[in-house]
């Protein structure tokens, strides 16, 4: 009995440990690199990413700023990725509650067409959006950028169509008889329900557009649309071994959805493992 | 199988069948004005694109002057261009490098958080914070982490005795560099779902085996990885889809190089539309990505399909 | 019900549509608004844009009518976005041009040939350079007005040639061959230290521990290190203007030899570990961190060295002397404007402007970059000997022999096939003569592509 407890707690340890070290390496990065924005130019290269920033300087963020309108970055970035994620959440709550509610003629065609669609890879359509975008003369604009993923994925569609399928039908049923019509239906039951999953898909969707590079990198020319990841990636094309310039930058493009992230973490959590499961 | 509502609904007793008839022709209405966003946003950014790049696979166009109909003379000088071949192996070597690793980890990390014990929801927190980070900010990171000079890399490894390699300038290192990005983006992430179907497993499978006498690893290869079968087979799926597209790190870090050792597919495709505006090659080379990622997913449908069964209706 | 519910659905679907509208709208754009012409001037070089600003303040003082944004996108991103925005039909109005890819864009029709605004501005041509003006001329067309000139030579850090007790007067004096390396390489193996102190020429030396290599040089296509060694061994690139690549000459790959005979047989100069675009260290810092005692450089980085090394720490001397004498590149830049440029009469007057001798006057007198007219060199000279760096090797190089870049449509084929391939040499990974043979055959394939 006694040899068994201490093995148990001997494991428990280990376990522990692993998790300790995984732990660590998992946010070693994001520390490392907010400590290393804060030194002076002088000591980043010469003491250790782990050496504290003390005394802490924001002579780097004022070089960086300085350089570069990086409030202008964050500001596009915001506004981009929030029309895009209200557009998306409610575009895809109309469509995926039409594919799992109601009975139309081509509903399965269509939702097998939307299924298929969500194997074809981001670069396959990129040169073709190009080609949309600059025929209706909107590259460099909030338009090129918003309009390709503002009407939802066929992802969102499918992840939001099973949720719905979850909810129970007589509750709806119930409301029917009572006179609701779809939208009161859409709204009373199927919304409150379906808070989780709607969760899910703004926290996707809200991070996927933050951190996306490749589309705003074909759709933007210029610093008044330009978003985060393009102002960083021309940074480090411009300044590839100043990293008391590079890391601040590096830094303020990380942080805003961290800080969401512990936010609204424990929703985040529950509801990404939610894609996962049917 | 979903429960109809509406119908249900047109079906009560009163209803004659003029009446049923324009509820239904009423309801089709509505679900077309329910989906028209979506639907257009389908067609005018998804599957537009999709049929104009197989109309541009037939061209060669700079994007700027005329383009030129050439037939399949793209597709012949794909099947002969060594860079292309040598993109799809780079690619396929990330691939590779990261998914078995980033999932045995995932799996290891699961089974660690998978049991009643203080901080798990603390612990879920932190891995997951990753998933959420930038790749081009990674990219700058990694940068400075693999730097030969002040990379703290080269520092531990000096710690130990030994003498680091020039990381990002080496043929031979660059790619796990980039692989290692993803691993650490994705491992947390890759760990949710796998600990959401271990948490699905029900606890009575276990004291059955339990008390037949099985050990802790028997327990393991005979129960835990066939039923976790489902949540392997999303995390698989996805995860290898979405390697196949490696980009952002490629562009901030090595832009392909040294050589083309880190030339992936989908660098390769850029770099032929956009700095070498060879757009409808690009094309070409686009269709021929989605054809393997496509061959690769129905692979594993097939191989995830003899014990599972996953229907999307 | 169905209405009410029908209506709502539109109203939000209208609702979601119009924040797209208006998020857009609050874009702005570029254009003219409230009788302002906005310019935008794209350029590459961050250490010039100080100077390029004063400048265009100057301008917009006479031209109030006028307001340029300067767009500084960095020169791995540059070509790629010029021709993405070329094909999205939003270039910048003017922007800075580069013989590698003036025959491509000139063939793509979206640079402005400007002879007659030359003519009916009655512009003297004749205070350019005429051997710059030459290359940016094709039968009467003209493509831009010079704007500066390039040439390469020799920094050196001051320490580790004390060090070695070498002057700078030696280092400039220099020669090399492809027998046994000449006085180049045994400076050279002065200036390289391996970790227990010995020379590569010393018993003893241990070529895997080097602590300080004589040499570094770093070039994403062969400007700054083997087309100089291959001007002054007689290579040539192409056998004449928009004619065929001729890299793989026994001229052209004995020069590519050479260099990687510096790394792997003389273990003088830092191998491509270390020195291989994209991701070396910059030179400026190589040469700080003692990594390396000498390199060759244009003077566009002047001013890196400058901020990177404390002052007086660094200099300047002129390349060695090869097989057939003394030789370095040209190279010249033109301000460019947009074929579609909503505002072709305001993008000419920035253009005069900047080609004009006041504009070009107080970039060079900065110290910037030297001037694309002879008579304001010498400004150039003073600016950097107010510093303390005497800069005159890059003048006497450029009335010297020089290669100049190579006109061909086929530059961006051969900029991506070079980067790869020469990557692989200073790895030790490939022949010279493969790399060669590599880099001719695909350039050559691309100029009878026509792509």
């Amino acid at each position: 009995m006694a040899t068994k407890r201490i093995g148990r707690r001997v494991n428990g340890t280990t376990v522990y440990l692993l998790l300790a070290v995984g732990g660590l390496v998992s946010i070693a990065p994001y520390l490392m690199t907010l400590n290393a924005a804060f030194k002076p130019q002088s000591t980043l290269l010469s003491t250790q990413a782990w050496t504290p920033a003390v005394p802490a300087t924001w002579s780097n963020f004022t070089q960086l700023w300085q350089q570069y309108d990086m409030s202008g970055f964050i500001v596009h970035t915001t506004i981009v990725a929030g029309v895009i994620t209200i557009g998306q959440l409610v575009f895809t709550t109309m469509a995926a509650y039409a594919f799992a509610r109601l009975d139309f003629p081509g509903r399965e065609p269509l939702f097998w067409a939307f299924i298929a669609m969500m194997m074809v890879p981001q670069i396959v359509t990129l040169i073709p959006l190009f080609l949309i975008m600059s025929h209706l003369q909107l590259i460099d604009t909030y338009r090129a950028l918003i309009l390709p993923y503002v009407f939802g994925t066929p992802y969102g569609i499918f992840l939001v169509r099973q949720y719905f399928q979850t909810i129970p039908a007589d509750l709806e049923a119930a409301a029917r008889i009572d006179g609701a019509g779809t939208w009161a239906i859409l709204r009373r039951i199927m919304l409150p329900l379906s808070k989780p999953i709607l969760a899910t898909l703004a926290t996707i969707t809200f991070v996927n557009t933050w951190n996306s590079l490749l589309w705003p990198l074909m759709a933007t020319s210029s610093e008044r649309d330009e978003v985060v990841t393009v102002g960083v990636a021309a940074l480090q094309g411009q300044f590839a071994s100043e990293l008391h310039i590079l890391l601040p930058a590096a830094a303020v493009a990380l942080l805003p959805l961290v800080a969401i992230f512990l936010l609204f973490q424990r929703h985040i959590v529950r509801s990404i493992a939610l894609t996962g499961l049917k | 199988m979903s429960a109809n509502i509406a119908e249900a609904a047109t079906s009560a007793p009163v209803a004659t069948g003029s009446r049923a008839r324009s509820r239904r022709t009423r309801t089709a209405f509505e679900a077309y004005l329910l989906l028209a966003p979506s639907l257009f946003g389908f067609l005018a950014f998804l599957v537009a694109p999709v049929v104009i790049v197989f109309v541009l696979s037939l061209f060669s166009w700079n994007l700027i002057t005329s383009p030129q109909f050439v037939g399949l003379a793209n597709y012949r000088r794909m099947f002969t261009d060594s860079q292309s071949w040598h993109a799809l192996l780079n690619t396929a070597y990330y691939v590779l490098l990261n998914i078995p690793l980033q999932t045995v980890l995932a799996l290891l990390l699961a089974l660690a958080l998978n049991r009643k014990m203080r901080g798990s929801k603390f612990f879920r927190v932190i891995f997951v914070l990753p998933w959420m980070a930038m790749p081009v900010a990674l990219g700058v990171i990694w940068n400075w982490f693999f730097d030969p000079r002040s990379g703290i890399i080269d520092h531990f490894i000096s710690m130990l005795g030994f003498t680091g390699p020039n990381w990002l300038t080496s043929t031979t290192w660059a790619m796990p560099v980039i692989a290692s990005v993803n691993v650490w983006q994705y491992t947390g992430y890759t760990m949710l779902f796998l600990l959401a179907g271990l948490q699905a497993i029900p606890q009575q499978v276990y004291e059955a085996a339990a008390i037949d006498g099985t050990n802790a690893l028997q327990r393991f290869f005979r129960i835990t990885l066939p039923l976790l079968r489902p949540s392997m087979f999303f995390v698989l799926v996805t995860n290898i889809i979405g390697s196949f597209q490696q980009f952002d790190t490629v562009y901030v870090m090595t832009q392909g190089g040294p050589g083309q050792s880190t030339t992936t597919m989908n660098y390769y495709i850029y770099q032929q539309a956009f700095q070498l505006f060879h757009a409808g090659y690009a094309a070409t080379l686009s269709i021929l990505l989605f054809a393997v990622i496509l061959l690769v997913t129905i692979v594993q449908f097939r191989y995830f399909r003899k014990r599972t069964i996953y229907d999307f209706s | 019900m169905f209405r009410r519910a029908t209506r709502k659905t539109l109203a939000l679907a209208t609702a979601a549509v119009t924040v797209v509208g208006l998020t857009s709208a609050c874009g702005g754009s570029s254009g003219s608004s409230g009788g302002t012409v906005n310019l935008t001037y794209m350029i590459w070089q961050t250490s010039e844009e100080a100077a390029y600003q004063q400048s265009i303040d100057v301008f917009e003082k006479a031209h109030p009518n006028i307001h340029v944004t300067i767009d500084l996108v960095s020169w791995a991103q540059y070509w790629a976005k010029l021709q993405t925005s070329a094909a999205g039909r939003n270039m910048p109005d003017v922007f800075w041009d580069h013989l590698e890819y003036l025959p491509e864009l000139a063939k793509e029709g979206i640079i402005t040939n400007i002879a007659d605004d030359v003519k009916s501005s009655k512009l003297d041509l004749t205070q350019y350079s005429p051997k710059l003006l030459a290359e940016w001329e094709n039968g009467s067309t003209i493509y831009g007005l010079p704007k500066d000139w390039d040439t390469i030579a020799t920094i050196y850090n001051a320490k580790d040639l004390t060090t070695a007790g070498m002057t700078p007067a030696q280092l400039g004096s220099l020669s090399w061959n492809l027998t046994d390396g000449g006085s180049f390489v045994a400076a050279l193996q002065k200036l390289t230290v391996d970790q227990n102190g010995k020379h590569p020429n010393q018993a003893g030396f241990d070529a895997g521990h080097i602590k300080q290599y004589g040499i570094a040089l770093e070039a994403p296509n062969g400007q700054q290190d083997w087309w100089d060694f291959g001007v002054e061994n007689g290579c040539e690139l192409q056998d004449r203007a928009y004619g065929a690549w001729t890299v793989s000459s026994a001229a052209c790959v004995q020069a590519m030899q050479f260099e990687q005979d510096l790394m792997y047989k003389w273990h003088v100069e830092a191998p491509g570990t270390i020195t291989n675009t994209p991701n070396a260290a910059a030179l400026p810092q190589i040469l700080a961190q003692n990594t390396a005692a000498i390199t060759f450089d244009g003077d566009w980085d002047l001013d890196t060295y400058q901020s990177s090394l404390p002052a007086g720490s660094w200099g300047v001397a002129a390349l060695p002397t090869g097989p057939k004498g003394s030789g370095t590149v040209f190279n010249g830049l033109t301000d460019a404007i947009y074929s579609g440029t909503k505002h072709p009469a305001e993008a000419w007057q920035l253009e005069e402007w900047l080609g004009s001798a006041a504009s070009e006057k107080i970039v060079t007198d900065s110290g910037t970059v030297w001037a694309a007219i002879p008579s304001l060199d010498s400004g150039f000279i003073t600016a950097w000997k107010a510093k303390g760096i005497d800069v005159s090797a890059f003048y006497q190089g450029s009335q010297g022999a020089t290669i100049g870049y190579p006109l061909t449509t086929s530059g961006t084929a051969f900029t991506n096939v070079v980067l790869k391939d020469m990557n692989q040499v200073w790895l030790n990974q490939m022949a010279p003569q493969a790399a060669a043979n590599d880099i001719t055959s695909v350039s050559n394939a691309a100029v009878a592509n026509g792509d």
